[in-house]
């Protein structure tokens, strides 16, 4: 059974159409990278899939529950860490956790053991509104896991952070991946989305492009070359070999077996090139 | 594992939130207790008691001197030599004189007249700050003296034996202007509250941890009990210790509470609305002053007894006022049920739009 099963949901904010009928799912264990333009549709999935929204038509499912008929059921089995750092900045770290703890019911909450793993174990007792910016997202991400998680959801979880802040989050996310943990994931760092994704989804103007792993993707839709350089009585020279010809393997052959050679490099189209081909508009805009 | 939560442990565990957040606010931790203390010492300076006695100013002096004898409760009589003397007194330029906003100059020989029946004038002297009805009760007075000092009866019969009295006839036990301010304080003290239970809502809402408690199992019919019953709490209790510091929990104290309970939830009900409607603390400052200076109307035509006009009526503040001041004079509950229904019916109204406010604010892009 999936833990994430949306098929054809749509959803308006009066006349305009956020989501035109969009499907997918998301295994146990599975981290789906969702990527699109601000104003895709994103957003308007999460917060159908966490029970912000109602769905004008489709159905949506989360652990088999659906989210407009058993909302608190799915609720108490989910984790969420949002876009905006919307935490209680009068109170502190761990404060905010156990808040959040008494919310699901959890019995014994490893709070320390929590703000450990997202390196605030020292700045427990502090409050959240003398926390930096990488602090908080972190503590979002410890309040996301509060509550033992089965579908994490993350909207842009390591925009604006710094190189270490972004790379313990990113632990976090494999680390729970393995765990049997679903994970869907929005974010705008095309490497990010490639590093951590088992599949991508392309979104744009509501509508679901493709999905697939980064790999297929990159393969089906991108260019495949291979740039050789070579040195000669002082001079640089470049070859760019494209591999989609029949006689690629010739002329890659001659290319490196020319004297003089100095670096072969593989290319391989980034996901952002893929999405702008397929759709037709960059992914920041 | 988890373990299942309770709707009620959901809504202790938002209030004990609430609470933790509101003891760090500084604003409304200095507020709170400055507005009860502010207002207790407000109360404790207005009089006490109603001064009914009228001094007033007669020339020349041998008839006020004969007049004093006629004896009135609640009339004073201060005698002046001359009408000059009289005019300057009434006009403030007499230092020696003592306070007098009113003076009757009686010409040498109207004893004579008025016993001959014959035509007097009298000239009244009014300072410009006395009421129109007081004027016309000194002309009054006037005439009645002149026909008891000539003997003869008054021409024109009173229509006192005619006089019906509506509601509790307080004749004789006027309403002191602390009581009349009582009411009025309730209401601020309330209204305080109110805007420290919106301030929270507007931070809750402006941060958008809203968003991440629902998605939670909190459902906003959660939040909306949990805020609601700590702002009720909260301004309830600050309006019971007002009453308790002001000796003012007599008359039908259960009525009463009921009626400052009702108050309480309707100024929760409009925290509610202009925290969630509110874009930020400011819009949700203004928000609260446009709806709750309204309803202070009825509270402050209290202070102007028959200066309020008939819509007054249609606020959602006015039963809970009057049911205030009926309970705070003994009425019992069926008297002040009809105050007690309307409030609690605006109660209902105010708190269903406080709860569409907050789902459009967690339902929009």
């Amino acid at each position: 059974m999936p833990a994430i099963s949306v098929e054809n949901i749509r959803f308006s904010y009066g006349k305009l159409e956020a989501l035109k009928g969009i499907s997918f799912t998301v295994a146990p264990g599975e981290v789906l990278g969702f990527l699109g333009p601000n104003g895709a549709g994103k957003s308007t999935t999460i917060k159908i899939l966490t029970g912000q929204l109602t769905p004008q038509a489709g159905v949506a499912q989360v652990l088999g529950l659906d989210v407009t008929k058993e909302r608190t059921a799915f609720k108490a089995r989910i984790g969420v860490c949002f876009e905006e750092k919307n935490l209680y900045q009068a109170m502190s770290g761990e404060e905010n956790l156990r808040f959040f703890a008494s919310l699901f019911g959890v019995r014994r909450p490893d709070v320390m053991g929590l703000l450990q793993q997202v390196g605030l174990a020292d700045r427990a007792r502090d409050r959240v509104s003398q926390y930096s910016k990488g602090m908080r997202q972190r503590l979002m991400m410890a309040r996301a896991l509060i509550n033992n998680p089965e579908v994490l959801f993350l909207d842009e979880p390591t925009e604006g952070l710094d190189p270490v802040s972004a790379q313990t989050i990113r632990g976090i996310i494999q680390e729970q991946a393995e765990r049997g943990v679903a994970v869907l994931l929005t974010t705008h760092d095309m490497w990010e989305a490639d590093e951590l994704s088992d599949r991508v989804a392309f979104i744009n103007e509501g509508q679901l492009y493709a999905i697939d792993t980064p790999e297929v993707l990159k393969l089906q839709h991108g260019k495949r070359a291979v740039r050789v350089r070579r040195q000669l009585d002082g001079m640089v020279s470049e070859v760019v070999v494209p591999l989609e010809t029949p006689e690629a393997g010739q002329q890659l052959k001659e290319a490196v077996s020319a004297p003089g050679l100095l670096t072969i490099h593989t290319e391989e189209a980034t996901l952002e090139e893929v999405f702008i081909q397929m759709t037709g508009r960059g992914l920041r805009g | 594992m988890n373990r299942p939560v309770s709707r009620l442990a959901i809504i202790a565990a938002i209030i004990r939130k609430d609470l933790l957040e509101f003891s760090r606010d500084r604003l409304w931790m200095i507020l709170t207790p400055l507005t009860l203390v502010m207002f207790t010492a407000i109360f404790w300076l207005m009089p006490y008691q109603v001064e009914e006695t009228v001094t007033v100013g007669v020339a020349p002096g041998a008839l006020g001197r004969a007049l004093e004898l006629l004896g009135s409760p609640g009339l004073r009589l201060v005698a002046f030599a001359s009408e000059a003397e009289l005019a300057a007194a009434v006009a403030g330029e007499q230092p020696d004189a003592p306070p007098l906003s009113i003076g009757l100059a009686f010409p040498e020989d109207f004893l004579l007249r008025a016993a001959r029946g014959q035509p007097a004038t009298v000239r009244v002297y009014v300072d410009a700050l006395v009421p129109p009805e007081v004027r016309h009760a000194m002309t009054s007075a006037v005439r009645e003296v002149a026909y008891t000092l000539s003997g003869a009866p008054l021409p024109v019969s009173l229509l006192a034996a005619e006089e019906v009295v509506l509601g509790t006839d307080r004749m004789g036990q006027q309403i002191p202007p602390r009581e009349r301010f009582r009411p009025l304080l309730v209401f601020l003290v309330l209204m305080v509250e109110a805007l420290a239970l919106a301030s929270l809502i507007a931070a809750e809402v402006s941060s958008r941890t809203i968003a991440a408690l629902l998605v939670t199992p909190v459902r906003s019919a959660d939040i909306l009990a949990a805020k609601g019953l700590l702002g009720t709490v909260l301004a309830f209790a600050q309006a019971f210790l007002l009453l308790l510091v002001t000796h003012s929990l007599g008359g039908n104290t259960a009525a009463l509470l009921l009626a400052v309970l009702l108050g309480a939830l309707l100024v929760s009900g409009i925290g509610l609305y202009t925290g969630a409607a509110g874009k930020d603390f400011i819009g949700t400052l203004f928000l609260g002053a446009l709806f709750m200076f309204p309803l202070m109307i009825p509270a402050f035509a209290l202070l102007f007894p028959g200066t309020a006009s008939a819509w007054v009526q249609v606020l959602p503040s006015y039963g809970i006022i009057q049911a205030m001041v009926g309970a705070s004079h003994g009425q019992g509950f069926v008297e002040l049920a009809g105050y007690f229904t309307s409030a609690a019916l605006w109660v209902v109204a105010v708190f269903a739009l406080g709860w569409l406010a907050l789902q459009r604010k967690v339902t929009s892009p």
